[in-house]
């Protein structure tokens, strides 16, 4: 049958350890007690017994020399047979009752007895004491030689025939013979108990023995088993056990020896302070030395080259007989330790890349970009020389955009970014020597001589923008860590600046019109709103391709197109550079010129028709164009002046193109009502004839309006003046 | 608790167990023995100073049952007489024993109060004496007669 499981409980061992010493000593506590108790008891009880049978004993004497006594006085001898007889009835007395027997001429001293026990001897010391009453009584009568026939016989006896001599002869007969047996039982009893004693305390003994023995291996073998339990326990503990005595280290746990990989013979003595290092062996001697600090770090050299940390905590027990050392109890915490230190690079890190990416999140330009990665080098390293170099837009040359401020910048001379080693491998490259054979060749020869580098390249989504370059001292690049922050450095700018410039473009496309580079709409109203803001003076010329619908549907869209951009950039040359010329949509364009009036303006379209008549058109047919002028001195609204201006242009127009023409309110109503006219006409009669749309394809009324006018004037027959080839 | 710890106490018990059983079997053992009687049982009580017994038996086998009723000790004598007298010693206070132990088919030594005490004798007819003979105690009365028929 298998009871239950039981629970090993190595450290319960001296509560239950405690048990079997306590049972052995309360078993001999307990005999012992018992033994001495009967032996006392018994040798008082014996004592008393052995004072009875004196006493009894004696009664026999005293009877027989009453008897002589009386028979001496009988003769006219000196006797005292009445002394006698008091000491025979005194002593009867206390043989039953107990007390103290008076001592006799010439024997016994006086003697306390004690009241006779078990109701035997009691009616035998009663029956003497009958037998002592007529002992005595029988003996005076004969004395004074009264007749003795009559006297009492309390004790049964049957004496009266007899003679009166013979009488006290019998009766002290029957005394004497009474108190003898009586003596002699008390003795046999005496003897039966004193038997029993023994054997009780034989007994005993055995018995204490037996039961001492069965505890004391009991107790033998739960001290063999916990002692088994405590070596195992020492011996599987992970924990490092070490104990100094005053010459050096007595012993080491298995795992010491396993950590430090060295074996116990090497350790002991002085061996283990050997291993441990220099640094700590002061103090590592004064807990050896006096068992203080009490709580201590120290490192061990293990047999493989490694410093092992421990933390140990130490008790001294020098004074315990038993270990007269100091116990270290250790830890090893080297992983604890290394991780610590990971954690703590690591956190410097985060900061530093925490920080860093808000300074770059709030930088909107390249400059402030490259502004945020000087300050970041020089967190990094002061000392260091590092610069930023970026490609420019068109990814083809690389310039220097950031240097750190504390020392000279390196002074790459790499002109591409694919001539860069780091940039076409996409990843950070080390040169611990620019004279090493597989230095970068843009390393050597330079001013401050030679030196190792680390060059990581700057990107985003995956296009290569730069390369972030530093130089330190030759043979000695730079640590890992500081590698790593240049990398996540490398990794942010490049993220930034990608951003910046996706967002500079983005802003650009709004404005710009995507055919001629020019601004668009957008671009010159903004402009023309500002200058009325001013209130400066300032000219507005709407401009048209002269019959640019004949030239599209003759020599296609390409043509059209090609017309339309080189239009743009003779007027843009034939500008001044604050004077603003826009895309307003279809092949009409709008320019805005400041501090020229109409007529000045007239004298700029002017060179603008000649600029264009000469301009080399390439495969692009001849084209014309008509202006309509307008000034900030002829209206005050934005709409107004346009209208004006568009007034010039439809005059101009019916005038034959090809010239400018200043508006005025009268021409500016006739285009209006003419418009009307034509806009009724042709949405009754065809749709409108197809036009490029803005930029989003949808035509805007005042792109409708402007292809009326070249509709309108597209009635009349060519003038013949004007080729279209 | 532990396990050798409940053995060695069960132990101990045992061994009490054992030694209390011990005893009892030894006190038991008294009343377990004896004669058996194989005759006619004549009861004869003793006491301070008489003898009390039938007068007169057939002769045979009988188990005289002597009882002590004390208070003293007491013997147990009896002897084959034909005059009836029993001649004494010289002291003139006890019977002399010697001279007539011839007669005497049996006798017990002198027995304690309240013993019972059985003696076997083959009496044969004639006249017997039943008496104690300690110090007195014939003198003082203890002596009985039978006729054996």
């Amino acid at each position: 049958m298998l009871g239950p499981a039981k629970a090993m409980k190595p450290f319960a061992v001296a509560s239950s350890s405690r048990a079997p010493v306590i049972a052995i000593f309360l078993t001999f506590a307990l005999i012992s007690a018992t033994t001495i108790a009967l032996s006392v008891s018994a040798t008082k009880a014996s004592q008393h017994r052995t004072s009875v049978i004196q006493v009894a004993a004696r009664q026999r004497t005293l009877a027989e020399r009453y008897l002589a006594e009386i028979l001496l006085v009988r003769e006219g001898k000196q006797a005292n047979p009445a002394y006698t007889a008091r000491a025979l009835t005194a002593s009867a007395t206390s043989l039953l009752e107990g007390g103290t027997v008076p001592g006799v001429n010439g024997d016994d001293d006086e003697t306390s007895l004690p009241p006779a026990d078990g109701h035997v001897l009691r009616a035998q010391f009663a029956q003497e004491q009958r037998l002592v009453a007529d002992l005595t009584s029988t003996g005076q009568a004969v004395l004074l030689h009264r007749p003795t026939a009559n006297l009492p016989q309390t004790a049964h006896e049957h004496v009266s025939q007899l003679e009166p001599v013979m009488r006290v002869r019998v009766l002290a007969a029957l005394t004497s013979s009474n108190a003898f047996r009586a003596a002699q039982e008390i003795g046999r009893v005496d003897e039966a108990n004193l038997n029993n004693l023994l054997k009780s305390q034989v007994l005993l003994g055995v018995g204490g023995l037996l039961v001492t023995l069965l505890l004391a291996a009991g107790l033998l073998a739960t001290a063999r088993r916990k002692s088994a339990h405590f070596r195992s326990l020492a011996l599987s503990a992970s924990d490092l056990v070490i104990v100094l005595g005053a010459r050096g280290c007595r012993y080491v746990s298995r795992s010491v020896a396993a950590m430090v990989g060295r074996s116990d013979s090497d350790l002991y003595g002085e061996g283990l302070a050997r291993f441990v290092h220099d640094e700590d062996r002061p103090v590592f001697e004064a807990v050896q030395a006096t068992g203080a600090p009490s709580q201590f770090s120290f490192r061990m050299l293990s047999s493989a080259g490694e410093w092992r940390h421990l933390d140990a905590h130490a008790t001294d027990l020098r004074a315990d007989r038993n270990l007269r050392g100091v116990v270290l109890h250790a830890r090893d915490t080297t992983d604890r330790v290394q991780l610590e230190q990971q954690l703590t690079a690591q956190l410097q890190r985060d900061g530093f890349a925490s920080r860093l990416g808000e300074a770059l999140e709030m930088a909107d330009e390249e400059r402030e970009v490259a502004n945020v990665v000087e300050r970041a080098a020089i967190e990094i390293s002061e000392q260091t020389p590092m610069e930023l170099l970026l490609s420019d837009s068109s990814r083809a040359n690389l310039a220097r955009v950031a240097s750190n401020p504390g020392t000279e910048a390196p002074g790459c001379p790499v002109k591409s970014p694919f001539s860069c080693v780091a940039v076409r491998r996409g990843t950070a490259v080390v040169f611990d020597s620019s004279e090493s054979l597989n230095a970068c060749p843009q390393l050597r020869g330079r001013t401050s001589g030679s030196c190792s580098a680390v060059c990581v390249p700057v990107s985003f989504m995956g296009r290569a923008l730069g390369v972030l370059h530093t130089t330190g001292p030759e043979g000695e690049p730079l640590s890992g860590k500081t590698v790593s922050q240049l990398t996540m450095l490398a990794a942010q700018a490049g993220a930034r600046i990608g951003t910046v410039r996706a967002f500079e473009k983005t802003q650009l496309q709004a404005s710009t019109d995507g055919l001629t580079g020019l601004g668009n709409r957008r671009t010159a109203e903004k402009r023309l709103r500002e200058l009325i803001k001013s209130g400066r003076l300032f000219a507005v010329v709407l401009a048209d391709l002269d019959r640019f619908k004949q030239l599209n549907d003759t020599n296609g869209h390409e043509a059209g197109d090609r017309a339309l951009r080189l239009f743009s950039q003779t007027v843009t040359q034939a500008l001044r550079d604050n004077d603003l010329v826009a895309r307003w949509g279809g092949e009409e364009f709008v320019m805005v010129l400041p501090e020229l009036d109409r007529f000045q303006a007239i004298e700029v379209l002017d060179r603008v028709r000649r600029d264009l008549a000469v301009a080399h058109p390439g495969e692009t047919p001849r084209f014309t164009a008509s202006f309509g002028v307008s000034d900030s001195g002829q209206a005050e609204s934005l709409e107004e002046l346009l209208h004006i201006a568009d007034g010039g242009l439809y005059a101009a127009k019916k005038a034959g193109r090809d010239r400018a023409t200043v508006g005025d309110c009268e021409s500016a109503a006739q285009a209006k009502k003419e418009e009307a006219a034509r806009l009724m006409d042709s949405a009754e009669a065809t749709p409108l004839p197809e036009s490029p749309g803005d930029q989003n394809g949808i035509p805007t009324v005042r792109h409708a309006r402007a292809s009326m006018h070249e509709a309108a004037y597209e009635e009349d027959p060519p003038p013949s003046g004007v080729q279209i080839r | 608790m532990d396990w050798t710890v409940v053995n060695a106490l069960r132990a101990l018990a045992a061994f009490w167990a054992a030694g209390l059983l011990g005893a009892l079997a030894v006190g038991c053992d008294d009343s377990a023995r004896g004669p058996r009687p194989t005759a006619s049982i004549v009861p004869v009580a003793e006491g301070d100073f008489h003898i009390t017994a039938p007068s007169s038996v057939r002769a045979g086998g009988y188990t005289f049952r002597v009882h002590n009723e004390g208070p003293t000790h007491h013997e147990f004598i009896i002897v084959g007489t034909r005059t009836g007298v029993l001649p004494l010693r010289p002291d003139g206070l006890t019977v002399d024993e010697e001279s007539i132990e011839r007669l005497e088919p049996g006798s017990l030594v002198p027995g304690a109060p309240g013993a019972v005490r059985n003696l076997t004798v083959l009496l044969k007819p004639g006249r017997y004496i039943l008496f104690c003979n300690m110090e007195g105690h014939f003198m003082a009365g203890m002596h009985a007669e039978l006729v054996v028929a």
